[in-house]
């Protein structure tokens, strides 16, 4: 197992280095804002009552910085309060910490992006099997234009048709916040089962929308393994075809990772629409709200913590790869 | 199903008793473009007991065809047209399918491939596929199995414990093709048989390899197909030679007799191949021109003769049919050899 | 594993050897019956964003007398929650959307080819450098960043809207063709040209690109599709201002008047998102075409 400690580290590090560089991004576009809203906010503060030692705390408890400090001094100001976890204060929630906020709402996206994750993976795999099998028959034809045409469906359409085909054409689902309001949030199983009930159409929205590509490149890389010779030698032992089927699909699948590092992030981003249109007070849905309430400080962390946990959910899929295929180990 | 088992083996299945093998008028074609291409046409031979018979031809003669229909393993596109292969006390395995063709398969008959050093899953150790592969056949105790990988991979002077806690990437080409060998002699076979099992080695280990599966093969009595291309390998190995060009069995004799007296003469023209060790190695030369493709083989007449230095008007039209030799042991099929002794 | 080469095995053969680009295209595309259909939604659609808007004039008409109209002949998708024609809406809106996201794609491809090539032609530290950009690119949600851009940029044009969405989208194309030149390397098309004496330049215009362009011209149209979703994504949120009605805009205001729970409403909303997936099934279609003459060893089949 050699090898695998000295990768993890090195990928562990590159996250650490990215999450940097989006923080100095976000950093420098507070900064490219039109109308300067730190130094507004001050004003605002100011003019409002507020006295100037007054607001100058609140501002820098809202951003991190101070804005006639110099760039140098509020960057590293800025970035300190990240390394410290501290993403600030929101606006809109007043006197709230962005890191709070957060904390709050990364559940609901973790939890439903992980959960589509795994379904479409799972079901795309074993559609993708099928084609790659049944390469000749009926079937496979049909379950590959049914693949291809899922895949052409961008997450936007496919969460609000399925919200409006069923939810109010035909309304087995219940639509528009992530549990009953009538219950009170807590470990009872009739709470935990409207949780499970609400989120089918959410992670529904997930999975679809990255089924179609899992079917068709696990349809391709299970005929190039098809195609290798220690199948063939696998067959001409004689080996049981549960042996030989656990042959095939380990290597099918290696490919793919490459494949999930690009999903992860499309399913984080599509956390927007799919927060938005079923209400999920997720990490899509803080940055929405705060981009459309001109609260930087919940926007900034917002999106940093979004492309953290893009990262992070990389790293653990490169380790799973690395866990599966020997050639890299060593 | 296991005493029908048993009562098979104790069969002959009609084949006299120094035969094993038993290949009757096998017909295997290609489909290619919506036409069948013939890739072996009308083989008959038999593959004696506890011997090694060599089959050799160029590539495109059919030989690594000949040895996937051994197995009744011609796939898709290529089929068995016609044709039968039984063994002794196995049956005929022309016509067994699925289940009881794949208990047969590795284990009654295995196989050492062309490209034996892919022939590993490259995600599992080398010790866990021989597991798969004792557990595939059932074997009372799969645990036997390493051990006995590990004798065949001392005897072959690798580090039998290295080996199996190996991945097929951290062995290099020459110890992959050696660990192929392991695979196919693991399960004490009736049958091996062996498609170029040493093209991926150098010279010497070639011969050291080949060294040992010829002192396993004496061990054990074990019957042996040799597939190959180099007339040196068949002459060092082999017991017998069937010489099959464009997909028809054109000679067969004894490995002495043959390398004696040739008499077909594109057999003539092998050995001259054969580079030897003393004299100059610009005196072996090779056979001029290319073999046929699948679908450039005549269909009448005698398949050689585009190539052939002696081409009578005979050839071209009527197909030449086989000869017997000295004691009916020698046989070929050749137009101007039957006339220059008749 | 050799991806790379393995993935695309027409890319490579010499321009030299075949019949032209055209001729194979036109071939392609009259082979199935599908294929026309999608290149007919194309054009449809392309005609539509072209002279369409100018049938109508700069600002529809509102009619509050007919809020939530059914379909009739002079509304034939019925009318929005202001009275203004549907159809008329989803025409006027389609140039804004189409144009911008073909400008999308051109950028894309554009940023994508120029990083994929220069990579994969110098290889070293270059290569080390785009690469690594790349990797950040394809790592960072495209879709949150958009919206964080949205507080800084301006949308308003077809082109800025493009050009933003060609920055943050050309990853995933630089990937593939750095890989594409890198199996033309393998080939040894590269080292020959050299070794024939011709300049960098020369060797990526006349040698490199021609080989992978049909690669580019099937991603050029997948990017069409990418920024059709982001656009309309973009206008539905509601983070950037609108001026005029598009299809995202409209998704956003039947959105926000509550579509989801109004039946009346039903065609209001699935106007839009019935021409996006139609231009993504032209897409689709077509692609199927390209993909045949990329691909040599279909073509015989």
């Amino acid at each position: 197992m050699k090898g695998l400690l000295p990768r993890l580290i090195k990928r562990i590090l590159g996250g650490i280095v990215m999450i940097l560089v989006v923080a100095s991004f976000t950093f420098f576009l507070i900064h490219l804002i039109p109308g300067n809203p730190v130094e507004a906010k001050l004003m605002q503060l100011e003019t409002a009552g507020v006295t100037p030692l007054r607001a100058q705390i609140e501002v820098q408890a809202m951003y991190g910085f101070l804005p006639h400090q110099p760039l140098d001094i509020q960057y590293i100001h800025y970035i300190w309060q990240i390394l410290h976890l501290n993403l600030g204060q929101s606006i809109t929630y007043a006197g709230v910490s962005v890191t709070h906020l957060l904390l709050e709402a990364m559940p609901w996206t973790v939890i439903t992006v992980t959960s589509g994750i795994i379904v479409s993976f799972v079901v795309g795999i074993l559609t993708g099997v099928i084609i790659a099998v049944y390469r000749d028959r009926g079937i496979s034809n049909a379950l590959t234009l049914f693949s291809t045409f899922l895949h052409g469906i961008p997450q936007l359409i496919l969460a609000l048709l399925l919200a409006f085909l069923f939810t109010t054409i035909w309304p087995i689902f219940p639509f528009g916040s992530p549990y009953d309001a009538v219950l009170t949030p807590g470990f009872t199983l009739p709470f935990i089962g409207s949780l499970i009930w609400h989120a089918v159409l959410p992670v529904a929205a997930y999975a679809i929308s990255s089924y179609g590509g899992w079917a068709l490149t696990m349809k391709s890389s299970v005929i190039s393994v098809l195609g290798d010779d220690f199948i063939l030698a696998s067959e001409l032992r004689g080996l049981k075809p549960r042996i030989r089927i656990g042959y095939i699909a380990r290597n099918a699948i290696l490919p793919l990772f490459t494949t999930l590092t690009l999903s992860i992030g499309f399913m984080f981003g599509g956390s927007v629409f799919i927060e938005e249109i079923f209400d999920y007070r997720g990490l899509g849905y803080m940055l929405i709200t705060a981009v459309g309430n001109l609260d930087y400080p919940l926007m900034a962390g917002s999106f940093l913590i979004i492309t953290v946990a893009v990262i992070v959910a990389n790293i653990i899929a490169d380790f799973v790869y690395t866990a599966i295929d020997p050639r890299i180990r060593t | 199903m296991s005493a029908k088992l048993t009562d098979r083996s104790q069969q002959d299945f009609g084949l006299s008793p120094e035969v094993a093998c038993q290949v009757r008028d096998l017909n295997v074609t290609y489909r290619v473009d919506g036409r069948e291409l013939s890739a072996l046409r009308e083989v008959s031979l038999d593959i004696r007991q506890g011997q090694i018979t060599a089959v050799i031809g160029e590539s495109g003669s059919g030989k690594s065809t000949l040895a996937l229909a051994l197995m009744n393993a011609v796939s898709s596109p290529g089929r068995i047209a016609s044709g039968r292969v039984t063994y002794r006390g196995l049956g005929e395995v022309t016509g067994m399918r699925g289940e009881e063709l794949r208990r047969i398969r590795g284990k009654a008959i295995s196989m050492v491939f062309q490209a034996s050093q892919n022939s590993m899953n490259p995600l599992t150790r080398i010790g866990a596929q021989l597991l798969d592969l004792a557990r595939s056949h059932d074997l009372p105790n799969p645990r036997a199995v390493l051990r006995e990988a590990g004798d065949l991979a001392s005897r072959m002077s690798l580090d039998a414990d290295r080996v199996l806690t190996s991945y097929q990437h951290q062995l290099s080409g020459g110890m992959r093709q050696r660990v192929g060998i392991i695979f196919g002699l693991v399960l004490k076979p009736e049958i091996l048989l062996m498609d170029e099992p040493t093209t991926a080695l150098d010279v010497l280990s070639q011969s050291s390899v080949l060294e040992i599966v010829r002192s396993i093969q004496r061990e054990r009595q074990l019957t042996t197909v040799l597939i190959t291309h180099d007339m040196g390998v068949v002459a060092e190995l082999a017991d017998r030679v069937v010489v099959l060009y464009a997909g028809r069995v054109v000679e067969e004799a004894s490995t002495a007799e043959l390398l004696r007296h040739p008499r077909h003469p594109y057999t003539r023209s092998l050995i001259q191949a054969i580079p030897r060790l003393t004299g100059d190695p610009g005196d072996a030369k090779a056979l001029e021109g290319q073999p046929p493709s699948l679908a450039s083989v005549p269909n009448q007449g005698c398949v050689f003769r585009e190539r052939c230095p002696y081409r009578m008007d005979v050839c071209e039209t009527i197909l030449p049919s086989f000869r017997f030799d000295g004691d009916g042991e020698h046989r070929f099929a050749c137009h101007y050899e039957e006339a220059r002794h008749d | 594993m050799s991806t790379a080469s393995a993935a695309f095995p027409g890319a490579a053969s010499p321009p030299h050897h075949r019949p032209s680009l055209l001729t194979i295209s036109w071939r392609a595309i009259t082979r199935k019956p599908s294929r026309v259909i999608g290149i007919t939604i194309i054009l449809f659609f392309t005609l539509m964003a072209i002279f369409g808007p100018t049938l109508y004039p700069k600002q529809l008409p509102i009619n509050p007398a007919e809020l939530y109209a059914p379909p009739s002949w002079a509304h034939p998708l019925g009318t929005d929650f202001e009275g203004t024609s549907v159809l008329a809406e989803i025409i006027t809106g389609s140039r804004y959307v189409l144009s911008a996201a073909a400008l999308a794609a051109v950028f894309t491809i554009g940023f994508g080819t120029l990083a994929g090539v220069v990579s994969g032609y110098f290889l070293g530290s270059t290569d080390q450098i785009i690469m690594r950009v790349t990797d950040f690119i394809l790592t960072i949600p495209g879709f949150p960043l958009l919206i964080v851009l949205s507080t800084v940029w301006s949308f308003g044009s077809p082109i800025a809207m493009g050009l933003v969405l060609g920055l943050t989208g050309w990853g995933g194309l630089a990937r593939a063709v750095r890989s594409q030149t890198l199996s033309l390397r393998e080939r040894g098309f590269i080292e020959a040209a050299r070794g024939l004496g011709l300049s960098n330049a020369h060797i990526i215009t006349r040698e490199i690109l021609p080989n992978i362009s049909p690669y580019i011209a099937m991603n050029l149209l997948l990017s069409v599709t990418g920024g059709i979703y982001a656009e309309v994504g973009l206008f539905f949120l509601g983070v950037i201002p609108f001026q005029a009605s598009n299809w995202g805009v409209m998704l956003n205001l039947a959105f926000g008047n509550g579509a989801l729970y109004t039946p009346q409403a039903l065609l209001y909303m699935l106007s839009p998102m019935a021409c996006i997936l139609l231009v993504t099934f032209g897409i689709v279609l077509t692609l199927d075409a390209f993909d045949e003459i990329l691909n040599p060893r279909l073509r015989e089949g």
